[in-house]
This record gives C-alpha cells, structure tokens and sequence, in this order.
C-alpha cells in the first residue's frame, strides 16, 4: 500500500539520463541509466538496472543489480566497469545494504547516486576478486556483507 | 479519481503555468511514504514524517531517514503547522489544479475557442489583458467548490469585479454560490449561513465520534473559532500510548498473554508475536497523534493488512522475506528447507573456495568479501530464522566498517 503510491510516483518524470524500461509490477522494476558526461569508459552507453522490490520497501531497501541483455533484444545491456560492481552486475554500494539505506530514498535517487558513482570513476577494473565472488557467491544481494573498504572511488 | 491510476502527485503541477507548486507540493510530503504529511510528527532533528512512517522507521532502525541521527519515539512531537498546511493545500488542491490544466490547455491551443471550457476561457482573456501572469488568482475565486467557506470572503471581494464580464455563464453559476451569503459545510456540502457552519461542523465531528470507544470522551469544539483546522488546536482525548516492550525479557508465553491482552492475534512463534506487536504499537501510537483518532477496530483491520502482507499471513515467501515469514502451517517446512538452503550454499561456497584456493594458492587479499568474511555470514544467515525479531538488520550492525561511498 506504502509501496503502491511511493512506485507509482515517478512515472514521467525522470532526471536526465533515466529512464523506466519496465514498471508495470511492485516487486520488479527495470531502469535505463546513462552517463551523461565524457567519462570514456562508459561514453554512449547505457546500462540496466533491475530493482527487487520486498513488501517492505520503502522501510528495507530494494534489491538493485546491473543486468545484462543479449544483442537479440534489440537493446544490448552490458555491465558498466567499475571497481564496485562485480562482473555480475552485483554492485557494492552501502547506501544500497541495510546499514546504508534510508527509506526517504527513491528509485530516483538511487539512479542517480549510480549515475554519479560511474561518473566519478576512471579506473577500468572489476573489484578485486571478481572472479572467485561470481563463481561462488551465491547469496542473497542483501545478505552478502560488503566491506565499503575505499571511499575514494 | 482513479486511485489506481491517477495517483495525485507533484509532478501534476508541471505541466502547468504553476510549475513553482511542485516543489511547494512536494514539500508537503512525507519523504518515506511519498504522501501527504498524516498525522505529521517532528523527529528531535526536527525533520517531519507522517507518524506511522517515522514510527516504522525508527522501530526498524532508531535512525531519522533523513539525516540518520539517532531518535526515539517518545521524542516525537506532533506538528499541527504542517497538519493544517496539508489540509488546507489538499482542500485547495483539486481546483487550483485544474484550473492551471485549462490556462494550459487554453495557452496550449492559442486564443482560439474551444467547446466547453469556452466560457470560462473568455472570462480569462479578458482579465489577462491586463493581468496575464495572474489568471488563476483571479478565477479562482470563482471556480472554488470546497473552498468556498474558506475564502468567502475573498470571493465577494473578486465575484463581483468578474460577473460582468461573463456572457454565457450557464454552468459556471453551479460552480459557485451566488451572493445569498449562504456557505457550504465543508463536508456535507449543505448550504447555510457563515455563522451556522461551524456550530453545524460539530454535528459532523460528533457523528464521527460517536462510534467510538476508545477515545474516553468527544472532543469539545469550543475552539472553532472561525479557522478551517477545526480542533486543530485541541485534539480528542487521546487514547493511551502503548508502551515498548523490551521483548528479550519475556519468554513466548508472556507475550504471547501481552498480545491477547490488547486483542490481537496471538499466534505464531515469538519473532511473529514480537513483529506484531511492534506493528501494533506503531498503528496504535501513530493513531494516537491525529487529531481524530480512529476506533480500534479500524486498526484492527489495518493490522490484519500488515499480517497479510507482511506478517503471518504474507504469501508465497519471496526471496527476500523468507527469513521472516514464518507461516503458522508450514513453518516447519519452509523454515527447514531454507536454512537448509543456506547451509548447502554456504557448503558448495565453501567446497569451492576450497578447490579453487587450491588450484591457484593465492586468496585474493582485498576481496570486499573475502573468504573470511563470507562464512561467518552465511552462517549467520541460516540461524536467522531463530534469532529475534530484528534479524534483517541483525547481522548489518557492523555499521563501523562501512564508509560512506555515495558522497
């Protein structure tokens, strides 16, 4: 019911660079995001996220991964580089776990801080130890307990 | 209104020439439900929610959403400016909006005449010969329908300044009371004169009263005094706040007897009863800052809403809720197979690490989470379901580690 209104809200109005792909249910939503300025690691690119949405959103925070789409949908989704987000579109982000998340955020405003993380970032590189965490992680996003060990990216 | 569809929002305004009104609409809004303030509360930060949100908030996490500062409930003020901020904007709302839609759909479409707005239109060109920025503060005292014992006053004032210049005014005559100095009630629409609205209003305040138990007596609305926030200012006897319980000390029968004590359901394994009870105490508490309170029953109703959606009753444990749902019937079942879940997937995770870390000799050190830290997690997951009631925050209480990225 909370849930309803707050989903319901954005509709057409959305910040630049987002945009709703697919919203037509309140457990999972579907957004494009685009890096609006020159960053060249992710220049003309754009990029999926999914959010998971439990009956409790807004109080615990959504679920909020990268996903990947094929050529054949016709809109080719990959997984943005960056140190923070694993090769699975898993991203390590605290405003994103429950110790970091607020419930005044919005679908919005978690694009947007994604928007802005990517932006910030010039480094060209999964998170250390990318390749063992997708091969055995196998966890909830919510119960994996990231260490946010660097503020500097 | 299609409630479903046609959610009023903030962003209604701007499409229109009152674009400024989005940020003035928004800020009447809680930031955690998105709504308008209900029941509006001050955190000692002095940051405003609707009481049940912020009650929800801080009974999850002792954090105000905004600014994370820690804050009890008991600090919690009511804040009757905001109440009547809300219940005025909202009261005034529907016709300022769609009087903004038609200058846009008149600006839209240039001066030509369109059918059915056309009358109103012309009476809007005229005046904006002169005044063009300000279209809507004049037609507003016409087109008003709820508002109208607000600012009769006002619209005596701009009526008769505008009535010359309507031509055809078929329909608009409905919209507003000819000058008869009769008002409408604000509720029953009934008309009568000025002075008779609000000894009338309290016919309407006892009506709603008097079903009643709870609250111990009906307000008196001695205070009425020609202010549209009727009661504002002295609210119902309140009903009693229901106390925290420190729920650590009680063992399951004990609460289980708390609950039965304030009539709800006792079912359910303790974590349940704790949940419950802290919804309750919510609702309760919450409905304890209106200024009309609601019967228990009512609450009543929305905590079985909670129990459906949330509580015992949630249906088909989704990922994310698994570890809470715990369903009176197949509890055993469900429970058993997800911890079990979690302990073959902590095994696999760990037969793999295991391989893995043979085959290369190396564990990549600054892993965010490296092996370490997976194990003592995932175990934590899987006793989850027997921990207390808090368990999704249980195990991110770590909050020491974690450094702020978004910034």
């Amino acid at each position: 019911m909370f849930a309803t209104k707050r989903l319901s809200k954005m509709q057409e109005h959305v910040p630049p660079g987002i945009a709703i792909v697919k919203c037509d249910n309140l457990e999972e939503w579907q957004m494009d995001i685009k890096i609006l300025d020159q960053n060249p690691l992710y220049l003309d690119q754009t990029y999926r996220l999914k959010f998971t949405f439990s009956n409790k959103y807004p109080i615990e925070p959504p679920e909020v991964q990268f996903i990947q789409c094929p050529d054949s949908t016709g809109t080719p989704r990959t997984i943005p580089m960056h140190p923070h987000i694993y090769s699975n579109g898993i991203i390590c982000l605290d405003l994103l776990g429950s110790a970091g998340w607020s419930p005044v955020q919005t679908v919005e405003s978690v694009c947007m801080s994604l928007q802005s993380m990517l932006t910030a970032n010039n480094r060209n590189e999964r998170p250390p130890g990318d390749q063992e965490f997708i091969a055995t992680n196998r966890r909830r996003i919510r119960d994996i307990n990231f260490v946010y060990e660097d503020d500097n990216v | 209104m299609d409630q479903s569809f046609d959610l009023p929002d903030s962003t209604d305004w701007l499409e229109t020439p009152l674009s400024l009104l989005a940020p003035f609409e928004s800020s009447l809004r809680c930031q955690v439900c998105k709504d308008f303030f209900d029941n509006p509360v001050i955190t000692s930060c002095s940051h405003t929610f609707c009481s049940l949100c912020i009650r929800r908030c801080l009974s999850t996490e002792g954090k105000c959403p905004a600014c994370r500062s820690s804050d009890q409930e008991l600090k919690l003020r009511r804040n009757w400016a905001v109440q009547e901020l809300v219940d005025a904007f909202k009261l005034a709302r529907p016709s300022v909006l769609e009087l903004a839609r038609r200058e846009n759909t008149r600006l839209a479409r240039g001066e030509e005449e369109i059918e059915k707005p056309a009358q109103k239109k012309r009476k809007v060109n005229h005046l904006e010969e002169e005044e063009l920025q300000v279209p809507e503060t004049n037609s507003q005292g016409r087109r008003t329908r709820s508002q109208k014992s607000i600012d009769s006053s006002a619209r005596e004032r701009t009526v008769p300044q505008i009535v010359p210049e309507v031509i055809e005014d078929s329909q608009d005559d409905e919209e507003y009371i000819p000058e008869d100095g009769l008002v409408a009630c604000p509720i029953c629409f009934r008309k009568m004169k000025e002075e008779a609205v609000f000894p009338h209003l309290n016919v309407h305040q006892q009506e709603e009263d008097s079903p009643k138990k709870t609250p111990t007596k009906t307000a008196s609305f001695g205070s009425l005094k020609g202010a549209p926030q009727k009661g504002l200012n002295l609210p119902s006897k309140q009903p009693e706040r229901l106390p925290a319980i420190n729920y650590s000390i009680l063992k399951d029968n004990a609460l289980r007897k708390k609950l039965r004590d304030l009539g709800i359901p006792d079912w359910g394994q303790k974590q349940l009863l704790q949940r419950r009870h802290t919804e309750w105490m919510n609702l309760w508490n919450a409905n304890c800052d209106s200024k009309h309170p609601k019967p228990k029953r009512v609450l009543l109703q929305e905590l079985d809403i909670w129990e459906r959606t949330q509580g015992g009753h949630a249906t088909a444990p989704s990922p994310f809720t698994t570890s809470n749902n715990v369903m009176r019937k197949d509890f055993d079942a469900s429970e058993w197979s997800n911890s079990h879940d979690d302990d073959f997937k902590r095994l696999i995770a760990n037969a793999r690490k295991k391989s893995e870390a043979k085959a290369r000799q190396t564990i990549p050190g600054g892993c965010p989470s490296s092996s370490g830290q997976k194990e003592p997690q995932s175990q934590q997951g899987a006793g989850l379901p027997v921990d207390g009631a808090r368990v999704e925050f249980g195990p991110d209480t770590d909050g020491n580690n974690v450094i702020d990225l978004s910034g």
